[in-house]
């Protein structure tokens, strides 16, 4: 708001010098610009150039260029910008911080029973084991709370294509909504053939649909799932471990933020 | 439609396209595979709810039948007159009570669930076991849909109605 204010003062003190010469390079819109004589026709003008002044010859100190935003204390010699503000946010953050470790039961995140090795990665996290010889990966988003999925990867050795479940919790979506409790506790939306390792998502692999799967097949894909280890444990595990991650890294960005107000 | 399988519970390591392929041969046996049926895997805590509610017995059980005929003589087939009609009600399947039972008696735990499920399945059909003569009747029926189900797999289930009588 202050540049926009500054540009319009030199836009006046402008306009008003070129008033003088010509009346025809003034805007219609601003007929208390048009004529040059008089103070009091152009209130407008004259205040901003007040504004403008350093108040030297009315005494009046204008509070819009004096903001203590644009005087900042400078307590700690860093040459960062402190302000009264950013020492309330700090303060603020404190007490968020404080509050946000009371209701954290634990530092550490709860461990998923079945042997399963977690890797965090910010938004990204990922659960793998092998089950004789096959290695299967869980990823999913922790900040994702509602409607959240993860996919199941499940490689064979030696082959060049993971079989690729897209999982959702069915519960959050629509059923507790709808007032209804009788869904399983995950539930399988899509089912791919996906290049092994971490390349590009195919786009073009056919990708089956549960929507309208014939039930049979849908449980056997299910059962399969059970015996590599994702099964409703494994889905409320996950549930517990993905609110215990978001959680740590919402603490951990708090604190990051506390850092960086109070002084970089 | 046809066999609507949920498991809610964690419990038990449930096969579900097993018990969906028993159900269907039990709906085959029956000659009810044109009405939809529910079928609802749940722990004790929640088949214990549910008991509580519906017939005022605070305790697990292995199986609660909700008919969606809720007259119907027993062995008598509905006869629809909407497609929404096609529908025989739900059975919530005490799956934690069973295994607990088959590990008791060293029973195998699919088994049993199919032979309760066919319990469950005569209850929606209006069998009931309150007084001799309907426990006589039902036996006789659940004996004749194990029997033919053993004749069909090669197993040799038996009914639930020798075995239990905890939901008289």
């Amino acid at each position: 708001m202050l540049k926009s204010v500054v540009r319009a003062v030199g836009a006046a003190v402008r306009l008003s010098s070129v008033a003088t010469s010509t009346a025809r390079t003034l805007p219609l819109s601003c007929p208390t610009l048009c004529s040059p004589s008089s103070a009091t026709t152009r209130p407008f003008t004259r205040s901003l150039w007040m504004l403008n002044n350093n108040g030297a010859s009315s005494g009046y100190k204008p509070k819009l260029f004096s903001s203590k935003a644009l005087n900042p204390s400078i307590s700690c010699g860093c040459g960062s910008l402190h302000t009264e503000g950013d020492k309330a946010f700090g303060a603020f953050l404190s007490d968020e911080i404080k509050e946000e470790l009371k209701i954290q039961k634990n530092s550490n995140l709860p461990k998923m029973s079945g042997g399963w090795e977690l890797a965090l990665n910010g938004t990204e996290a990922k659960l793998s084991r092998n089950v004789a010889g096959e290695k299967v990966t869980v990823t999913f988003n922790p900040e994702i709370v509602s409607s959240p999925n993860f996919v199941v990867d499940v490689t064979k050795q030696g082959a060049k294509h993971s079989l690729v479940f897209d999982c959702h919790f069915p519960e959050d979506e629509v059923s507790h909504a709808e007032g209804e409790e009788e869904s399983d506790i995950f539930a399988i939306r899509e089912v791919s053939f996906q290049p092994e390792g971490d390349t590009d998502w195919k786009e073009n692999s056919y990708t089956l649909n549960t929507d309208a799967l014939d039930w049979a097949l849908y449980d056997h894909l299910m059962d399969f799932l059970a015996d590599r280890g994702v099964d409703n444990t494994f889905a409320d595990e996950l549930m517990e471990l993905s609110t215990a991650a978001e959680h740590q890294e919402y603490i951990k960005f708090l604190e990051n933020l506390h850092g960086f107000v109070k002084c970089n | 439609m046809g066999v609507i399988l949920r498991n809610l519970q964690k419990q038990v390591p449930l096969r579900r396209a097993r018990l969906r392929k028993d159900v269907e041969t039990l709906r085959h046996i029956l000659g009810i595979q044109k009405f939809d049926l529910g079928i609802v895997c749940v722990d004790n805590h929640r088949i214990q709810q549910i008991n509580n509610i519906y017939r005022k017995k605070n305790v697990p059980t292995d199986v609660l039948s909700f008919p969606f005929y809720e007259d119907l003589r027993p062995g008598k087939m509905p006869l629809p007159l909407h497609r929404d009609e096609q529908n025989l009600g739900d059975i919530f399947l005490g799956v934690e009570y069973v295994m607990r039972q088959c590990q008791e008696e060293s029973l195998d735990l699919h088994g049993t669930l199919t032979a309760v499920t066919a319990h469950g399945i005569c209850h929606l059909l209006g069998y009931r076991h309150e007084t001799e003569e309907e426990w006589t009747e039902m036996l006789q029926r659940e004996n004749y849909i194990l029997s033919e189900y053993n004749r069909l797999t090669g197993r040799s289930l038996e009914p639930l109605m020798k075995r239990c009588s905890q939901d008289r």
